[in-house]
């Protein structure tokens, strides 16, 4: 019961509370360039869902077995090549590099399978397929999961369970970001907005009020911890 | 020992390295999709520049047009004739001659020449000055107080004595006066030389009703259809043919003398002949805007 309300603690504090938009502001680039139609919108969220989820599995398998400190894979071949050596194996500064090698090559995945089997979407994606590499939103959610498996006692360790938690719900929160902001700017271009602020100062300051409104999840954290205990 | 870490780290950044690519590499044999070669071949051509001129999102899904639905070749506007060259070469057709589009003002009369006209003193606006009725006569005319003016961003358009007069020296033909015209009387018009024949009026309706409102517009009489077959009448108007204007060909000196309005005016760039053919007269002045005195576009509207 423990493990199941921690995961949907995790699983709400990703989506809404701590919003990796709203709240962390990673993963403007695609919020902004992709949230003019709703369609589009909700595409982008699920490609970034879909990308964080599979990038944040590999990450996380790759940071406990081999990056974290006293991995037991880099551990063994350590002491399979020098096995009079002792002292703690740690490959932790390959962290940012094997996360990055990671998500392009997941997202590259993803942009041959939407190829194969979604053309209208791969279409509509466009340039922004490839941009999901550079959505700091994943490499953000893999450095989250990173600092609850690197160098923690094995007690706090999280398993994949609680990763993937943080990760697929992180994208639900980037999607339903990306098509509140794209609702909005729907209705934006029908509206009188002042000649100085059209375009991308009108969407910047849209991004912000519903930053500001996403604040008001503050706190439903604790309340849901109580309720679930 | 460093380098013994080293080789640690080394090591498994090519373990991964070559466990991902050979993943990527069974995806991309497992989710390959069939592409005519001609559609990348014809993506290679275009320029890359994914400006959207074509009217496409990028130039892939241009090349996907060209060869998919036959799409013309001659779209890119960056790439140009040779961007076009190539791509007909691919399709295996030919390249039509193209001509360039010009702006052409589809009214010829000053604002002396329009009659019936009332004082006006709302925004200065052609896109306002049309939701009101009764500010000039003709309901088709040119109202004189230049959106496309303001719309042209080459300076190639000008308001003279009520009228806007294409520059054609410097129309690039990009259709930004076409577009923010509100009573639709700039079209864009090939120009297969560097001068042709339009018919400057856009009124529809009768003759009688057409004499009542303005001096030199046209009554739809039919004279110029009777004289020469490139001309029609059409919906109370005359109307030139450019698909079939021939410009090496086409005599139309027996329309124009024929012609019982002006409505039918030689517009587009000067020849020598026509240079030579008033050398000896002398150049109306040109008023420029002064700027401390015109009211401009900063003025607050709200």
């Amino acid at each position: 019961m423990e493990y199941v309300s921690s995961l949907v603690l995790i699983a709400v504090s990703a989506a809404f509370i701590n919003n990796f938009v709203l709240y962390y502001s990673v993963g403007i680039c695609p919020y902004l360039g992709v949230s003019r139609r709703v369609d589009m919108a909700f595409g982008m969220g699920c490609a970034v869902t879909f990308v964080i989820s599979i990038a944040a599995c590999l990450s996380w398998a790759l940071t406990v077995f081999v990056l974290r400190p006293g991995a037991p894979l880099a551990t063994w071949v350590w002491h399979w090549l020098r096995p009079d050596s002792a002292g703690v194996v740690d490959l932790s500064i390959l962290n940012y590099l094997v996360y990055i090698f990671v998500i392009a090559s997941s997202v590259q995945f993803v942009e041959m399978y939407l190829r194969k089997f979604f053309p209208p979407l791969y279409k509509s994606f466009g340039i922004y397929l490839p941009l999901i590499t550079t959505n700091c939103a994943i490499l953000f959610a893999c450095l989250e999961i990173m600092k609850h498996v690197s160098g923690v006692p094995a007690a706090q360790l999280w398993d994949l369970g609680r990763a993937l938690a943080l990760a697929a719900f992180g994208g639900v929160g980037f999607t339903i970001a990306i098509v509140l902001m794209a609702g909005m700017r729907e209705d934006l271009d029908l509206c009188d907005v002042p000649q100085a602020l059209r375009g991308p100062g009108i969407a910047l300051i849209v991004a912000g009020i519903l930053a500001m409104a996403f604040m008001g999840f503050t706190g439903v954290d604790r309340n849901l911890a109580a309720l679930l205990r | 020992m460093i380098s013994a870490e080293v080789l640690l780290a080394g090591g498994a950044m090519a373990v991964l390295a070559v466990a991902l690519s050979y993943v990527l590499g069974w995806a991309n044999r497992t989710f390959h999709v069939e592409v005519d070669p001609r559609v990348e071949a014809a993506t290679q051509a275009l320029p890359g520049a994914n400006c959207g001129g074509c009217g496409y999102v990028g130039c892939a899904e241009y090349a996907e047009a060209v060869v998919v639905k036959g799409e013309q070749v001659t779209k890119c506007t960056v790439g140009g004739a040779s961007v076009a060259a190539a791509l007909a070469r691919l399709m295996g057709v030919e390249v039509k001659e193209s001509w360039p589009y010009r702006a052409v003002v589809h009214c010829g009369a000053t604002s002396a020449q329009r009659l019936k006209q009332r004082e006006y003193r709302g925004e200065q606006s052609c896109a306002a000055a049309n939701m009101i009725s009764g500010v000039q006569g003709c309901t088709y005319g040119c109202l004189g107080f230049g959106d496309c003016v303001t719309a042209c961003r080459y300076g190639a358009i000008a308001v003279r004595d009520g009228l806007a007069v294409v520059d054609y020296e410097r129309c690039t033909g990009c259709g930004a006066c076409a577009r923010a015209c509100p009573r639709n009387i700039i079209t864009m018009v090939p120009f297969k030389a560097e001068r042709v024949l339009v018919v400057t009026c856009s009124n529809k309706d009768t003759g009688k009703d057409v004499t009542a409102v303005c001096t030199v517009g046209c009554i739809g009489c039919g004279v110029c259809a009777r004289l020469n077959d490139l001309l029609q009448i059409d919906s109370g108007l005359a109307r030139i043919d450019y698909d079939r204007y021939d410009p090496a060909t086409a005599d139309f000196a027996a329309v124009l003398s024929k012609c019982p309005r002006e409505s039918l005016v030689w517009v587009g760039k000067p020849t020598p002949k026509d240079l030579a053919a008033v050398a000896d007269k002398e150049l109306p002045s040109r008023v420029e805007a002064d700027f401390k005195t015109t009211v401009d576009q900063t003025e607050w509207r709200g």
